[in-house]
């Protein structure tokens, strides 16, 4: 396939991302264009476990605990030195996805059920180390917390109010959705096809499993350093509760109910995962009912829909166009 | 020339290849065996999905020690009974991913595909999506994936299993091209005699994971030993 010859699929997110890009700043008021900012970075996150599975079948149920990675390296770095917050994202994913690697490498010579359970077990470990040290906020030390009151957080030059800095989220989350498509189109895209289809079927293409799989991680580690960095940005300090390992579960989750093999099944995701319960908040329901919705919606994915509710959207448009 | 030595793999307490040795010299070879001879064990000893001991070679090259995907790099290619090309992908992609780790210029490439395209005759669906495609089809781009990246060793396993004998015959004349179109020695693993005896030079006939024939096709088949393997019954006097 051609590197740059844009599909219809592809035209048509480009198009939602500038008309977000636009509009969003525009229409939502202060708290929701927080609430977005978060949804977005989690839609970042999501398409690194949606390509994971969609493209290779890999189960990694660590994406949101690498979030955290990612996080705690952007404060870290924020509270430490005083480097742009385009450098210090570059280290947070840079480091994040050396940390994806590295918790790939038992999972390596894994497949289905082990490999999502050792990633798991990886989410706890983080966890726990959240919990336990908690993230920098301008303390002393390696750890970097102090009690009660934070440091302030320097964000972007360009992209200082709330706005601004949606705008620059999306800028990043689009950035990243074209690596993966262009990753898709290359070699690596090929090698995880056939990996895919069935690891004899790669060996016998010349494919380089362990290489690729762990490419896989690193890209997935990468974006999900990136998300947490821009997280980290959008509220100024992190808490451990939003990295518990359950998260990553339903991140994970409501990429198979967004659909993980189209882009707006992450976006989906994204917003079922921010959006829906702060609506809720909004509407003076309990939040928790979300979980309800979101395990009715897996049902149905896993029953009805094998592209998740994009596929079926997108099948729509198919049909009217055809009819 | 390629030559296997003293291959022998075992499961447990069972011997799936005895000792098999062979010297292929022509351009197609069979490899020809009842249900359990040891025909795809032997494939798989040479893809390097399975550990053997003995030994491997090509011209000179000892390609048994290598791993499974530095083998296909060197030149091995091979199908499968159940063809494994990746739905994902287009008819050219599939093939195009066996040249993305070999050290050919771009314009070598493509000319490297569009002559597997158009001798498996699929030049004008190179676009289609595999997902898409009937069974033979899907047999052609399997076969279409064997012949690019200048291969040394090609190998088929039960490439017309399944196929009607319109297919069979098509599929025959697009292997008996391959001397045309590659440098390579091509193993043929079938149960269809016909096409065996159709297309191969060479036949080595397995049962019981031992080598019990091997040489010009038509003379192995004429064989009582291996007339007795495929109908089941004790050799004839």
């Amino acid at each position: 396939m051609d590197l740059l010859k844009p599909t219809r699929s592809g035209t048509v997110g480009i198009v939602f991302a500038v008309l977000g890009f636009v509009f969003l700043p525009i229409l939502a008021s202060g708290q929701w264009q927080q609430i977005l900012t978060s949804a977005t970075c989690f839609t970042l996150a999501a398409s690194g476990v949606a390509f994971m599975y969609a493209r290779l079948n890999m189960v990694s149920l660590g994406q949101v605990a690498l979030m955290g990675v990612g996080g705690w390296v952007m404060l870290r770095m924020n509270h430490w030195l005083d480097l742009p917050f385009e450098v210090n994202l570059a280290v947070a994913g840079a480091v994040t996805m050396a940390f994806g690697w590295v918790l790939a490498l038992p999972a390596l010579r894994m497949r289905g059920l082990y490999l999502a359970l050792i990633t798991l077990m990886a989410a706890g470990g983080l966890e726990v180390i959240f919990s336990t040290f908690r993230f920098p906020n301008g303390g002393e030390g390696f750890w970097g917390v102090m009690p009660s009151v934070a440091a302030p957080f320097r964000r972007p030059v360009i992209a200082e109010s709330d706005g601004a800095y949606l705008r620059y989220v999306i800028a990043v989350t689009l950035l990243g959705f074209l690596v993966i498509e262009a990753h898709r189109r290359m070699a690596p895209g090929r090698a995880w096809a056939m990996i895919r289809k069935s690891e004899a079927a790669a060996l016998a293409s010349g494919v380089n499993i362990t290489y690729y799989k762990a490419w896989a991680f690193g890209l997935a580690g990468l974006l999900a350093g990136v998300a947490g960095g821009l997280l980290a940005g959008g509220l100024g300090l992190l808490d451990a509760a939003t990295f518990r390992a359950s998260e990553s579960i339903m991140l994970f989750a409501l990429a198979v109910v967004g659909g993980a093999r189209l882009w707006l099944g992450v976006v989906i995701a994204g917003v079922l995962y921010r959006v829906l319960p702060a609506l809720f908040n909004n509407w003076s329901l309990d939040a928790d009912l979300t979980l309800v919705i979101f395990g009715a919606a897996l049902l149905h994915a896993l029953i009805t829909a094998p592209d998740g509710l994009s596929g079926q959207i997108f099948g729509l448009f198919g049909k009217g166009r055809r009819s | 020339m390629m030559e296997l030595h003293d291959l022998t793999v075992k499961f447990g307490g069972v011997t799936a290849l005895n000792a098999v040795g062979a010297q292929f010299t022509k351009p197609i070879n069979g490899i020809i065996g009842p249900n359990g001879a040891g025909k795809t064990t032997a494939m798989n000893v040479i893809s390097g999905f399975l550990t053997c001991t003995g030994s491997i070679r090509h011209d000179g090259d000892e390609i048994g020690k290598l791993p499974a995907h530095k083998r296909t790099r060197w030149g091995l290619r091979r199908s499968f009974q159940r063809e494994q090309i990746a739905d994902d992908l287009t008819i050219e992609e599939n093939l195009r991913v066996i040249l993305d780790v070999l050290p050919m210029s771009a314009a070598q490439k493509r000319a490297d595909m569009d002559r597997a395209l158009e001798a498996t005759g699929l030049a004008d669906r190179a676009g289609e999506q595999a997902a898409g495609l009937a069974t033979f089809d899907r047999r052609l781009v399997d076969i279409a994936r064997c012949l690019v990246g200048k291969p040394r060793v090609i190998m088929f396993d039960e490439a017309g299993g399944g196929m009607s004998r319109e297919e069979t015959e098509r599929l025959g004349h697009v292997l008996a091209r391959i001397p045309d179109l590659t440098d390579a020695i091509t193993l043929v693993i079938d149960h269809d005699v016909d096409l065996i005896r159709a297309i191969c030079s060479d036949t080595l006939v397995l049962d019981f994971g031992k080598r019990i024939a091997f040489g010009p096709t038509d003379e192995v088949l004429d064989d009582p030993r291996v007339k007795a393997a495929y109908l089941g019954i004790g050799e004839t006097a």
